[in-house]
């Protein structure tokens, strides 16, 4: 068993020139490196030569598509899919020991870097009221603890459950089912918190939750945009997609307040031109935005293509697509003809002509695709940014057709899966009549809570018992104090989990750990040896088998939890679903999917065949299920963030050396940052005009209407050529910034890209708590 | 560039010839250069030819398709650049005619303009006889499948088609 660090050394920040490329060798040398240190050879071998192929694990780093089953490389992954695979394969391991050794208080001042660098959980822990410990506790008692506080709520509405993207269809829809068969709807979601704007955005103007697009329309593209996203670290093999198109011609127009290394340029380490050659240069074009100009940038756009359909009537416009298939064009083109070029330009910070540029760019290309991610969904005015991306879509019939379509980029691996699961605070009336046809009991209807929502219930006293289906929550969610503060109000709080994280410090009166199967495991039942089955970004379902020996014997799969959990808790109600035969044989469980969600029938026949189930879209067949039950155009109120004088607009974003909320080094090599993640990125403007200089101690203080100060201590200055005004710096250290009332319209999700903060002088380096 | 366009007739109706012709996934079954084809929806294919030692793959937009009358496809390639049209015409005895036209405009298409073409019209020619046995033996469609597509685009032939019955609430 490999030894975990037991102390967090002090590292040194230092700095370099950001990189101008993404991958090749060094991104090579990093995975193995960092797989080595974490577990043996062998274990390196048999879960990289496995991931993401037909049969294998599918990579829980992130939820990008696979190429189709002939066509997939030997290996095919990326240097973070590698590193996240290889940190749940870890041969470190805890048990009771480590808890006598360390109380919960304890490990509440540890980094979420040491944390995760502990090791494996291998048995069931609790926390007792009073106590700062965890001891060990059987499955058994684990069971009869959580069931008996479920029993004992007045209402079913005092518990919440909720899930991270890292869980299976399978586990997802048995923990719905649970919920609903208990009587609540409390399903808060990692997606809550990433892409609840997309789909709300997409829902209401196109009537699907997902993208339009395939990796084959992406190879296919004339042009992408590549919008708020950062691939090279988020979803690095989106880059060999693009790779891809552009060796067919595409164009790609990069829109970040940030120069990205990946999205300038990239090294495919599969090819020997990007080991030893220039690589390919990703962004044709490069527009510099501010934090959130997205909005003016394609209503900007958008206003350009109606000018040009003016001076060539008949020439710009999809006419035709327009008349047949959509609905409001004439407001939205009144509403956007209104939108003044002073605002757009200073709500951008782009000039006219790059703006005009765009447009030839896209008057020169016949299909055209979006991509987006964080950058466009964390913001107040995100649900009618996406609109209006739609709105440009539309304007030149670029949906519903070969090379075209929306692409919101998904971050967590199952998180498209979960929601078709049913994980979704308000599911429509027909999901939930399908299920009472099913199981025979009458699923709770009343809308239940989303995480925000759920931090402001569990704040009030309004919920005891919270569950965590993975995840680590309290560093994915805004606010932290006051979400930590909430999550100490429940009286129950359990998790199930592979690795320790900072969630499990932050309990209730109980507390529980619930160590589970990793993906890479092999998943033995009472009808032998299982699979599970996911969806990616693109609407691919397949299947995701574990090839390691489990952590440990003790080990009990996501969905055994939730079965057994929900046998203990429901007995004597007069359900009649088959929890015992769910966990003995998953295939039950997706024969009740294939019946209840539309799209996946015959299920377990269609998941088996080498890269399963491709979902349709039901925008790629003429088809709009949203109110209208057409496209529609709509007219989106211009916004632009601005910060008062003295105070920048942050944004939250990941390191290249980081997967989700869990440090794995405090490197960024890709922007050139070393030794520590307490930093923060300015234009060198910005620096001046702020009477700072570089590598200055600062405190970030954030500024909102409520009452408590919320500051993040003890950060570095670091000059970055982000946009002027507009701030940059690592999450989960700054979640603490990011109010809980700071929400997106509609979505209800938090605006962690445009945080109003001013930077403090400390007079002498902080001494703030490692995390 | 160069076009080929060969013609044959076969003794089904018109509506039995078409609806066989939609059933892309089973050419290979008939035809010797045709590998393999996958739909990755009605409009966007995937096709998997070989020649000999050569092979190309190539995908494939459908821009019009009307029942009972025509398709017309385009290449996605930027290496093989071509498009086709197939239509379909009764006969006075009750049969169909079947016409094949492709356009190829790829680099090499100039270089080889003598033999390519004859080539290419053989190779079709061929194939179209390959249908024509397959379909008059089965003496009935294996399958159909009736939409429009109109500029790429598919158009429903019913509110709401099997394709589209799809979990479509808003995905965070």
């Amino acid at each position: 068993m490999k030894k975990a660090p037991g102390d967090e050394p002090n590292e040194a920040l230092t700095v370099t020139p950001p990189k101008k490329w993404a991958a090749g060798v060094p991104a090579v040398a990093h995975a193995l490196g960092y797989s080595l240190e974490e577990t043996s050879v062998r274990r390196t071998g048999e879960t990289l030569l496995t991931m993401n192929q037909v049969g294998g694990i599918d990579c829980p780093g992130c939820a990008w598509a696979d190429p189709s089953p002939g066509n997939r490389h030997r290996n095919e992954y990326c240097e973070n899919g590698a590193k996240h695979i290889n940190d749940e394969a870890t041969s470190r391991r805890i048990g009771a020991d480590f808890f006598r050794e360390h109380t919960v208080s304890e490990l509440g001042r540890r980094s979420d870097k040491w944390l995760n660098q502990q090791g494996r959980l291998t048995e069931p822990m609790v926390k007792r009221p009073g106590s700062d410990s965890y001891q060990p506790i059987s499955w058994h008692d684990a069971f009869d603890l959580l069931a008996s506080e479920l029993r004992s709520l007045d209402s079913p509405d005092e518990a919440v459950f909720y899930t991270s993207g890292r869980a299976s269809n399978e586990a997802a829809f048995a923990l719905q089912l649970f919920a609903r068969a208990l009587g609540t709807n409390n399903l808060p979601d990692c997606s809550n918190m990433c892409h609840e704007s997309s789909g709300f955005a997409l829902h209401e103007t196109l009537g699907t939750g997902k993208g339009t697009v395939s990796l084959d329309d992406l190879h296919h593209a004339d042009l992408i945009f590549v919008v708020g996203q950062n691939p090279g670290t988020n979803h690095p093999r989106q880059l060999s997609a693009l790779e891809e198109a552009k060796r067919n011609g595409a164009r790609i127009i990069a829109v970040n307040p940030l120069p990205e290394a990946g999205l300038l340029r990239f090294k495919n380490p599969q090819k020997p031109s990007g080991v030893i050659g220039k690589g390919t240069q990703i962004a044709d074009r490069f527009l510099h935005i501010r934090n959130g100009g997205d909005l003016a940038l394609f209503q900007g756009i958008n206003r350009l293509l109606l000018e040009a359909e003016d001076a060539r009537p008949g020439e710009v416009l999809a006419r035709d697509f327009i008349e047949s298939d959509t609905k409001g064009f004439e407001e939205f083109a009144e509403h956007v003809r209104t939108i003044g070029w002073d605002d757009i330009l200073a709500a951008t910070g782009l000039a006219r002509e790059e703006i005009e540029q765009v447009r030839d760019e896209v008057l020169g290309s016949r299909r055209v695709i979006v991509c987006w991610a964080m950058g466009i969904t964390q913001h107040k005015h995100a649900v009618p940014t996406i609109r209006e991306i739609v709105n440009f879509l539309l304007l030149r019939g670029n949906i519903g057709r070969a090379g075209t379509g929306a692409c919101p980029v998904r971050g967590h691996s199952n998180v498209q899966g979960d929601r078709t699961m049913g994980i979704w605070e308000q599911m429509p009336d027909d999901f939930l009549d399908a299920l009472q046809t099913e199981f025979g009991f009458d699923p709770p209807r009343a809308h239940g809570l989303d995480s925000v929502n759920s931090i402001r219930a569990m704040r009030e006293g309004r919920i005891k018992f919270f569950l965590a289906l993975a995840g680590n929550f309290v560093r994915a969610a805004p606010d932290s104090a006051i979400t930590e503060d909430a999550m100490r109000n429940c009286r129950l709080t359990a998790h199930i989990s592979t690795k320790l994280n900072r969630s499990h410090t932050v309990c209730g009166e109980t507390a529980l750990i619930l160590p589970t199967l990793g993906r890479t495991e092999v998943d033995i039942q009472a009808d032998g040896e299982q699979f599970v089955t996911v969806e990616n970004s693109m609407s691919e379902v397949h299947t995701s088998q574990g090839r390691l020996q489990p952590a440990s014997p003790l080990l009990l799969s996501e969905i055994s939890i939730l079965c057994r959990l929900a046998r203990r808790t429901l007995d004597g109600r007069g359900t009649d679903i088959p929890w015992e035969q769910f966990e003995a044989d998953y295939g039950a469980i997706r024969d009740h999917i294939s019946r209840i969600v539309p799209g996946l029938h015959d299920f377990n026949r269609r998941v088996t065949r080498p890269g399963g189930i491709q979902l349709p879209n039901a925008v790629n067949e003429g088809v709009y299920h949203n109110d209208v039950g057409k496209a529609l155009f709509t007219a989106n109120d211009f916004a632009m963030l601005r910060a008062p004088e003295g105070y920048l607009l942050l944004q939250t974003l990941r390191s290249h050396d980081q997967w989700n909320t869990v440090p794995y080094t405090s490197n960024d090599r890709y922007r050139g940052i070393h030794g520590s993640r307490r930093v923060v990125l300015v234009n060198p403007e910005d620096v001046a005009a702020l009477g700072l200089s570089e590598g200055q101690h600062v405190d970030l203080v954030s500024v909102w209407g409520d009452d408590p100060e919320r500051r993040a201590e003890g950060f570095r200055v670091v000059s970055y050529p982000t946009t002027r005004g507009c701030a940059a710096a690592y999450y989960p250290e700054t979640n603490v910034l990011v109010p809980l009332d700071s929400v997106a319209d509609k979505s209800n999700q938090p605006t962690s890209k445009a945080i109003v903060v001013r930077l403090e002088p400390v007079a002498s380096p902080a001494t703030a708590s490692p995390r | 560039m160069y076009s080929v366009e060969e013609t044959i007739e076969v003794a089904v109706p018109v509506r039995a010839a078409y609806n066989q012709w939609t059933q892309f996934k089973s050419f290979p079954r008939f035809m010797t250069v045709v590998k393999k084809v996958e739909q990755i929806r009605p409009a966007l294919l995937s096709w998997t030819l070989a020649v000999g030692p050569l092979r190309r793959e190539f995908q494939a937009e459908i821009v019009e398709q009307e029942p009972d009358s025509h398709l017309t496809w385009q290449s996605l390639e930027r290496h093989f650049v071509h498009r086709g049209e197939v239509s379909f015409r009764p006969t006075a005895t009750g049969g169909t005619t079947v016409t094949v036209r492709i356009e190829v405009d790829s680099p090499g298409a100039t270089a080889l303009r003598g033999g390519l073409p004859k080539l290419v019209g053989r190779v079709v020619q061929r194939e179209l006889g390959h249908f024509k046995a397959y379909i008059e033996g089965l003496g009935a469609e294996s399958g159909a499948w009736r939409g429009t597509i109109r500029g790429g685009r598919v158009r429903p032939e019913e509110p709401r088609p099997h394709r589209s019955r799809v979990a479509h609430w808003p995905v965070g």
